[in-house]
């Protein structure tokens, strides 16, 4: 029976985690290329969270919420990058960080500005609300839905990065942004779709999980410190380290319930450390 | 990022317009009781305009010890007979000691990833705190403190007057010795280390133990702020140790300006004087505040006091040592 | 005293200001709210200060004087909220309500204490007409001990078969106390207490406590802690399929507020203890929806009720005193009945609790609906209370 509870605990934990890695991987690639730091990522989660709320609201649809999230989130972040964050490239980390850190205040002071402070409501959708059973396990037919969009994605994006031109140009442009401009690519250019797709993700993540976790101000913040603690286990970076990171992450939560419950959210945070300390390269990213 | 400047003589002009201000500052602002906040959050500010100003170490987490300083002196006001002077102090020590744990395995970082560290530990800490809540009190702090005198029956604390000139006193006294440090030849050596640490351990200094004597100087700091504001209020609640506090003291360490201790004050003195008058008028104010760091990182690299020094020192046709940002990698 | 000046910058910053002159002439009698228009809390603190005003609003005066009340936006900072308690009684205030959470109740409660004045507050801590008692404080809301009491015994008794239990509980001090009053329920009735998670304060995720409740196969799942936390639980529980074979217990819930987060499909079946519901007949009631529903044109919640019913209190006290010095306010409010939102109030004396009904309800079906607001039915209407002395008060 413990056996059991232990593999029901894991296959949850893959369903968080797939949601922890689409929240991560924009944030740890936009770093890794772009040497970037947003400590606003985790308020382009929450404008496509209150943008699924909106368009709930509005139309009832998911399909319009899905397709109005992400691109909400990339519109917010193309907005930031062209007023304020392009001046600050050539700053230190250090200003990167305040300047990202004043934005995600500005973006979550704005949510409840135009929405009210209470939490929101997102339904999910009438033919997901079911459960379905995998084996004796039984799972919220919506989670499902979204372990394999989230799989979908990855498999895209993957494709993406090794098999097109565009994927060659941002990983090249990561080991030298001379190279790559002498080899007569934009790398600008390169940088800035990046970006948006980074945000584009993160505001899919947010408009994903609305249904699961409802939708207030602070989740921004919350989904910012998971965010780190998948991209630094994981490696700055990496693709494979956001997934892979995720997943471990979302497992660990996810044990942790069962074996060691108050400890869960220490745990978390004192893996990052540890990982911080000891492998700061993280799972799979290089020095 | 703006510097610790060059090296200044101590004492110098600053130390005494830092007097002259805090004997004036409850006459000047509406209530002895924001004055007394303002000067509790002016070292706290202080903490993190030495950290990132002096050695260039952004902490997220100064939060942590500002909180183990509240809740320290709580403890020690609740269980035994102290001075008000002796719990501040041992309060800050123990700030410090586990300043300089949480230093030492952050120090073997840089960058980004130093402050990913001290973003991690500071929630670590808070966690701890609601998880210990039979020492902290948990979710509802530790509230009816008693308020004993400075020390051995001298030095009443009853009245706002006499809180805030006991709390001026110690801030005074730790802007005194910031400055001190600051130019001091282990302040040069922490300035080194600033502009560029490979270079410094090249020159045979052990960076990391530099580094680790001015983190525990910064949670010194910090936990000083932190009782502090435990005797001014009589309660310890648990927003003292919430990653929220570090933001609050990056925050105002940033719009007074990383460039000299003044900074600190004047930081502290922005955001708490905006918040209370704001928070009146628009619930909202925390966006405005916000607005005005994205201005001070881009425009004004010096902060709000560091542009002042620049235009006294404009109009007196000085020669200006602008601070360049350097793109440091991490 | 302090003696305040203004200066240009701040002239117009502090809305007690001018009223301090006005205040001289004594027809007017100043309140004060402490509540977080800002900061983490900032949801409840609106609400809960617009139940306030609409109060004061609608009543006027209290004992002949006119009532002048201001908001001091303690931005979820209990510091502030202490601070800011401080420069007004220093200004000559008294008369104190409202509060957003336990800590800021706590703490503003003893500095109220200390400068002579009265301080009448929604907080959910047991301690405060507990451990920490104290004579100038006075709580509305039942604390866990009613929560646990009015919400499982009548639970207990219409269910009888449901033998084994399985808690998620908030760790934190709230949290314990709602666990520490259900394990005593569950020893009383000889139940089977299968197991407890824990989940931290700013956790959303629970789907890992979930599936170890589920494994455990429990009859009742008890959700035991409060806000996010419950909307959280309950609807990612819900969303596994729990209540197929599962009864929910929550019993501490905000009511209205919380079902509309919920909705009805979640809501349909659940039991819930709250503390208020707009659907209740009674005078009190009718007065305070009857205001709200013209300035909001939608039916009471929770947060709206506490607001009113503390400046309710003061008033009905004031009234009874005949007088605004706060030793005859207290005194009057010791042992006040009078007509509030859940229907027949009382001010208990030893611990300046107030006694009042505690409801357990049911979640309806959508079609048994009579229309948008009618999410549940009243089960039953308790009033449990520890005496002061089983509670820890110790009352000066």
């Amino acid at each position: 029976m413990q056996g059991q509870v232990i593999l029901f605990q894991v296959l949850n934990g893959i369903g968080i985690g797939m949601i922890y890695f689409l929240l991560s991987v924009g944030l740890t690639m936009i770093f890794g290329l772009m040497r970037f730091v947003n400590f606003a990522h985790g308020t382009l989660y929450l404008v496509g969270a209150y943008t699924a709320y909106s368009v709930s609201l509005l139309t009832g649809s998911i399909w319009w919420a899905l397709a109005a999230g992400p691109l909400t989130a990339a519109a917010v972040a193309l907005v930031s990058e062209r007023l304020v964050l392009r001046h600050t490239y050539e700053m230190p980390h250090e200003a990167q960080i305040l300047v990202t850190f004043a934005l995600a205040l500005i973006l979550q002071e704005s949510m409840i500005l135009i929405f009210d402070p209470l939490a929101k409501n997102v339904p999910v959708p009438n033919f997901l609300s079911g459960i379905v059973f995998i084996g004796p396990f039984v799972y919220p037919a919506y989670r499902l839905a979204v372990v394999v969009a989230a799989a979908i994605i990855a498999v895209v994006l993957w494709f993406v990065l090794e098999r097109t031109r565009f994927g060659a140009a941002l990983r090249a442009g990561s080991e030298s942004t001379e190279m790559v401009s002498l080899l007569g690519i934009n790398v600008q250019r390169v940088f800035m779709v990046a970006f948006l797709i980074g945000g584009a993700l993160a505001g899919l993540a947010g408009t994903l999980s609305a249904p699961l976790r409802g939708v207030e101000p602070f989740m921004g913040s919350e989904a910012l410190g998971v965010a780190f603690v998948v991209v630094v286990v994981g490696g700055i970076g990496s693709f494979t380290g956001a997934l892979l990171g995720g997943l471990l992450i979302g497992i660990v939560q996810s044990l942790a319930s069962s074996l060691w419950p108050e400890g869960a959210r220490l745990m978390i945070y004192g893996a990052m450390a540890l990982v911080l300390l000891v492998r700061p390269a993280g799972l799979m990213g290089r020095s | 990022m703006s510097t610790f400047s060059s090296y200044r003589p101590f004492p110098d002009a600053t130390t005494g317009a830092l007097a002259v201000v805090l004997v004036a500052l409850p006459f000047v602002l509406p209530s002895v009781t924001l004055a007394s906040e303002l000067v509790v959050f002016a070292i706290g500010a202080l903490s993190c305009t030495f950290l990132l100003g002096l050695v260039g170490l952004l902490s997220f987490g100064q939060g942590l010890f500002f909180g183990i300083g509240a809740y320290g002196s709580a403890r020690i006001l609740l269980h035994s007979n102290t001075g008000s002077l002796a719990t501040i102090l041992s309060a800050a020590a123990i700030a410090a000691v586990a300043a300089a744990i949480v230093g030492f395995l952050s120090v073997r970082r840089r960058g980004i990833y130093f402050v990913m560290l001290t973003l991690a530990f500071a929630q670590m800490g808070y966690f701890a705190m609601l998880a210990m809540k039979n020492v902290t009190g948990g979710e509802n702090g530790l509230t009816g403190l008693p308020r004993p005198p400075v020390f051995a029956g001298f030095g009443a604390l009853t009245h706002p007057q006499s809180v805030y000139a006991f709390l001026a006193a110690i801030c005074f006294l730790a802007f005194v010795l910031t400055q001190r440090i600051a130019s001091s030849p282990f302040g040069s050596v922490l300035r080194a280390i600033r502009e560029n640490d490979i270079r410094a351990d090249a020159l045979g200094y052990d960076v990391r133990l530099f580094k680790i004597m001015a983190l525990a100087f910064g949670g010194f700091l910090a936990g000083l702020a932190g009782a502090m504001h435990t005797i001014f209020l009589g309660l310890a609640p648990p927003n003292t140790i919430e990653p929220e506090m570090s933001e609050r003291l990056v925050i105002m360490a940033i719009i007074g300006g990383t460039g000299s201790p003044i900074g600190a004050l004047i930081g502290a003195g922005f955001y708490v004087l905006l918040a209370d008058f704001l928070s009146a008028l628009w619930p909202r104010w925390l966006m405005i505040i916000a607005f005005l760091m994205i201005a001070i990182v881009l425009f004004l690299p010096n902060g709000l006091w560091g542009s002042v020094e620049l235009l006294i020192a404009r109009w007196r046709g000085g020669r200006v040592r602008v601070a360049s940002p350097e793109a440091v990698d991490g | 005293m302090v003696i305040s000046r203004r200066t240009a910058l701040l002239g117009g910053a502090s809305l007690l200001a001018s009223p301090m002159i006005a205040r001289a002439q004594s027809n007017k009698v100043d309140v004060v709210g402490v509540y977080s228009l800002s900061g983490t809390f900032a949801n409840v603190g609106d609400l809960l200060n617009k139940g306030t005003v609409m109060a004061f609003e609608h009543y006027k005066t209290a004992a002949g004087k006119q009532i002048n009340y201001t908001l001091l936006d303690d931005q979820g900072d209990a510091g502030r909220a202490v601070r800011r308690v401080q420069e007004a009684m220093g200004q000559g205030v008294r008369h104190v309500v409202g509060c957003t959470n336990s800590a800021i109740a706590l703490a503003v409660a003893k500095e109220v204490l200390a400068r002579g004045g009265i301080y009448i507050h929604m907080a959910g801590a047991d301690e405060a007409t507990g451990s920490q008692c104290n004579k100038a404080s006075f709580r509305w809301p039942g604390a866990s001990y009613t929560a646990i009491r009015a919400t499982l015994e009548p639970f207990i008794q219409a269910n009888p078969a449901a033998k084994r239990w399985y808690t998620i509980t908030g760790q934190y001090v709230f949290g314990e106390s709602l666990l520490t009053n259900a394990k005593a329920v569950m020893q009383e009735k000889g139940l089977t207490n299968l197991g407890n998670s824990y989940h931290s304060l700013s956790e959303r995720e629970y789907s890992g406590y979930i599936t170890a409740a589920m494994a455990a196969n429990p009859d009742v799942l008890a959700v035991l802690n409060f806000g996010n936390q419950t909307v959280d639980v309950v609807r990612q529980a819900v969303s596994f399929g729990l209540k197929r074979n599962v009864k929910i217990v929550v019993p501490w819930c905000t009511g209205l507020d919380q079902y509309q987060a919920w909705g009805t499909d979640i809501v349909d079946g659940v039991y819930f203890g709250v503390n208020y519901w707009h659907g209740v007949d009674g005078p009190g009631n009718r007065v305070l929806s009857e205001v709200v529903r013209a300035k909001t044109n939608g039916a009471t919640n929770y947060l709206q009720a506490c607001g009113w019913a503390v400046a309710q209190m003061f008033v009905e006290g004031a009234n009874k005193a005949g007088s605004l010095e706060v030793p005859d306010l207290i005194k009057a409010m010791e042992g006040l009945t009078y007509e509030g939102p859940t229907g027949t109030e009382t001010v208990r004396a030893g611990d300046h609790q107030v006694l009042k009904n505690y409801y357990l309800m049911r979640g309806k079906a959508r079609s048994a609906m009579r229309d948008a607001d009618d999410f549940a039915e009243i089960v039953q209407a308790t009033k449990a209370f520890l005496s002061p002395e089983q509670a820890g008060c110790k009352m000066g």
